[in-house]
C-alpha cells in the first residue's frame, strides 16, 4: 500500500540541550584523553615522553576546568546543582556524572599540582616579587611521591569520565542517532583526536620542536584511523540491518540532503588529516591540528544538535542552527574564551615545562630542567 | 440529520458523565491527593482513552490545557496533530492525532532523572516535582512521545500531568472536559465498569511507538499504523515560515 503523508498542523520542539551540552561534551572529553596521554609520560619518567606528557597535562588541566562550567551553564536551573549530590538516583547516568566529574577534575587538579609542586618551591626560594605565592603554592616543601597514586585515581576517574558520558547519551532510546552501541567508542576516539589536536596547536605556538610535531601528527593519524574505523564500522552495520539499533539511527536521518552532506564532511575531516598527518608530519602540525578540533567539536555537535533535530513523533527534520545568544554562539565563544584564558595563565604561571616524574618517597624531588629539551 | 446530531450529542453526555462518575468515585474516598484506596482497597488507575473516530481537530482540548496550566508560549503540555493521509491515490483523508503525555507504567523519563524530581504517582500519574528539578532536560531527550519540555518560565521539565490538580477533587481534565467531540474519555483503568475499560473492552486499540514497550495509559481507537511513530511524511514546518520572505533561511531540513 502506497501512503502519501502531509503533516498539515504539529508542534515544533525546540533542542532542549543547547550548544553549552556540546562544549562540555568537547572540552571533557579531550581533558581526559590528554590525561591518559599524560600519565603514561609522568609515572613511566621516560625523559623522551615528558615533552608530550607536559602537553597533555596542560590540556587535561584547562579544559577539564572549563568543561564543568560549560555543563552547569546547560542547566535550566544552575544554582540547584547541590541537589545532585542530595537526591542522587542510582538509575541515572547522569547522577553518577555527577560524582564523577568533580572527583576527576578534584583528582587531575591535585596530580598536576604535585607534579609541578618542586617547581612551585624552586620559584619560592628564588629572590623575586612572587616567590612569597610560590612559597604558598608549594606549601612548604617539595615532596611530590603521591603524585604516582593521584595520578592513577585521576586515570580511574578519567576512565569513569568516559563511561558515564558515553554511556549518558546511548541509553537514549528515543533518539535512535544516540542510541547506538558504538557512541561511547566514538566519543572516546573523537575526544583523543580532539586532544592531539590542541597539543599538535599547542607544540607550534609554544615549542616547535619538528620531533614532537611528527610524533603527535603520527599519533593523530592513528586515533583518526580508529574513528574512520568506527565509521566504516557503523555504517556496515546499519546498512546491512546487522545491528537493528545501528540500522534504526539510519533510517532516522537518510534520505535527508543535509545528512548526506555531514556524512561527506565527516569523511573528509578524518581523511584530509590523516593523509597529512602521515605524508608530512613534519610542519603540518597547525592545518592537523585545526582540522582535528574542529573534527571532534562538529562530530557532537552533529550528534546533539543534529541529533535533537530529528523529531520523535513527528515529520522532517526541525531546525539545529547555532542562536546567536548565550545559550548559543555566545556562550560558545565564552567557553573558549575561559579555555584559552586558562592556557596563557598556565603558561605564564606555571613552571610547566619542568614538570618532571614523581620522586620516591625516599628521595626529594627535583624539578626536570628540561625546558628546552622539546 | 437531527436523528444524528441527537445521538452524537446523546453519545458525549453519556461518555463524559461515565467518565466523571468514575473520577468522582474515586475522589470521595481519596481526599486531596487524590492517591489512597478506598474502602475496599480500589485504587484508581488512571488512564485516557482517545476515540480518534470523533476527533475533529479544533483544538479546544489544546488551548483548554493552555488555560487550565498556565502553559507558556511555544510550548505544549497537549496538542492535535493533524495529517492529511492519501492512500493508493484515494482521495485525501483528513486524521487528527491528540498527542499528550503517555503516562507510562515503564516510563523512560523516570530513571534517566538524576534527581528524583520525576516520580510515578499511586493513581498512575508520572509528574514532575518542580521544587526539586534542576532543568536538566534528560526527560525531555527520554521521552519518545516529545512529550515534556523545558518550561521557560519555571526553567524545569514541564508536560501533561492529567490534570493531577483537578482529578484530586473529582472533576476530569481539561481537555477531556473541554473535548467538543467527546473523543478523549478519562477514568479509572482499575474499575472494570469505568467507561473507559468498557471502551478498551469493546474496540480495538492500539497505543503510540508501542515498540518502546513504555506501557502507555493512553490509548487511541482508529489508529491507523502510519501513525503510531515517527510520521515519515512532508512536515508542516518549515524555516523559511519562521524566517520570512528576504531572510537566508536554511531550508527545512538542512538546518544542520
Amino acid at each position: 500500500m502506497q501512503v502519501q503523508i502531509h503533516e498539515l498542523v504539529g508542534a515544533v520542539h525546540e533542542a532542549a540541550w543547547l550548544p553549552w551540552a556540546v562544549q562540555y561534551f568537547f572540552l571533557i572529553a579531550i581533558s581526559v584523553t590528554a590525561l591518559l596521554m599524560a600519565l603514561p609520560g609522568f609515572l613511566s619518567g621516560r625523559a623522551d615522553q615528558l615533552p608530550r606528557a607536559r602537553l597533555a597535562l596542560m590540556v587535561a588541566v584547562t579544559t577539564g576546568i572549563t568543561a564543568p562550567i560549560a555543563l552547569l551553564a546547560d542547566l535550566h536551573q544552575p544554582f540547584r546543582f547541590w541537589e545532585f549530590f542530595v537526591y542522587t538516583h542510582k538509575t541515572s547516568w547522569m547522577a553518577w556524572g555527577a560524582w564523577v566529574v568533580p572527583s576527576y577534575v578534584g583528582l587531575t587538579l591535585a596530580f598536576a599540582w604535585a607534579v609541578h609542586r618542586p617547581g612551585f618551591a624552586s620559584l619560592g626560594r628564588e629572590d623575586w616579587r612572587f616567590a612569597w605565592l610560590f612559597r604558598w603554592l608549594s606549601l612548604g616543601g617539595e615532596s611530590n611521591w603521591f603524585a604516582r597514586p593521584l595520578g592513577i585515581a585521576a586515570g580511574a576517574a578519567a576512565l569513569g569520565i568516559l563511561v558515564y558520558t558515553g554511556m549518558e547519551v546511548m541509553v537514549v532510546r528515543a533518539r535512535p542517532l544516540w542510541n547506538t552501541p558504538f557512541l561511547p567508542l566514538q566519543f572516546a576516539a573523537t575526544g583523543c583526536v580532539g586532544a592531539l589536536g590542541v597539543m599538535l596547536v599547542l607544540e607550534r605556538a609554544l615549542c616547535r620542536a619538528p620531533a614532537l610535531e611528527a610524533r603527535l601528527n603520527r599519533q593523530l593519524a592513528l586515533a583518526l584511523a580508529v574513528v574512520g574505523a568506527l565509521g566504516v564500522a557503523w555504517f556496515a552495520l546499519a546498512s546491512s540491518g546487522l545491528s537493528p539499533r545501528h540500522a534504526e539511527a539510519l533510517a532516522s536521518v537518510a534520505g535527508f540532503p543535509v545528512w548526506y552532506r555531514i556524512a561527506t564532511w565527516g569523511a573528509l575531516a578524518i581523511a584530509v588529516p590523516f593523509v597529512l598527518a602521515l605524508a608530512l608530519p613534519r610542519n603540518t602540525g597547525w592545518v592537523t591540528g585545526l582540522i582535528a578540533i574542529h573534527a571532534a567539536w562538529m562530530f557532537r555537535w552533529t550528534v546533539f544538535m543534529g541529533g535533537q533535530a530529528v523529531p520523535k513523533v513527528g515529520s522532517g527534520l526541525y531546525d539545529a542552527l547555532m542562536p546567536a545568544g548565550l545559550d548559543g554562539l555566545m556562550g560558545v565563544i565564552g567557553t573558549f574564551g575561559l579555555w584559552i584564558f586558562l592556557l596563557i595563565a598556565y603558561t605564564t604561571f606555571l613552571p610547566w615545562q619542568e614538570a618532571g616524574a614523581p620522586q620516591d618517597r625516599a628521595h626529594p624531588a627535583t624539578p626536570a630542567k628540561s625546558a628546552g629539551s622539546f | 440529520m437531527d436523528a444524528t446530531r441527537r445521538g452524537f450529542l446523546g453519545a458525549v453526555g453519556r461518555v463524559t458523565i461515565g467518565a466523571a462518575a468514575s473520577v468522582a468515585g474515586a475522589s470521595q474516598s481519596a481526599g486531596a491527593a487524590g492517591a489512597a484506596p478506598d474502602d475496599s482497597g480500589h485504587r484508581p488507575h488512571w488512564g485516557m482513552v482517545v476515540d480518534l473516530r470523533k476527533c475533529i481537530g479544533c483544538q479546544a482540548c489544546t488551548v483548554a490545557c493552555i488555560m487550565e496550566n498556565d502553559v507558556p508560549e511555544d510550548a505544549f503540555r497537549t496538542h492535535v496533530s493533524v495529517y492529511e493521509l492519501v492512500k493508493d491515490g484515494q482521495d485525501p483523508a483528513m486524521v487528527m492525532l491528540p498527542r499528550l503525555c503517555n503516562h507510562c507504567d515503564n516510563p523512560p523519563c523516570l530513571p534517566v532523572c538524576p534527581v528524583e524530581a520525576t516520580f510515578k504517582a499511586e493513581n498512575g500519574e508520572v509528574l514532575v516535582d518542580a521544587s526539586k528539578c534542576v532543568g536538566c532536560a534528560y526527560c525531555v531527550q527520554a521521552c519518545p512521545y516529545d512529550a515534556r519540555f523545558i518550561n521557560h518560565e519555571t526553567q524545569t521539565a514541564d508536560k501533561c500531568t492529567f490534570c493531577f490538580h483537578r482529578t484530586s477533587v473529582g472533576l476530569l481534565p481539561a481537555c477531556v472536559e473541554t473535548c467538543v467531540g467527546g473523543a478523549r474519555n478519562f477514568g479509572d483503568l482499575n474499575d472494570p465498569d469505568s467507561e473507559v475499560s468498557r471502551m478498551l473492552r469493546d474496540n480495538e486499540v492500539s497505543v503510540l511507538r508501542p515498540e518502546m514497550h513504555t506501557n502507555p495509559n493512553v490509548y487511541y481507537i482508529g489508529l491507523d499504523d502510519v501513525l503510531d511513530g515517527r510520521v515519515a511524511g512532508e512536515a508542516a514546518y518549515h524555516a523559511e515560515m519562521v524566517a520570512g520572505p528576504g531572510h537566508d533561511a536554511a531550508q527545512h531540513g538542512e538546518g544542520l
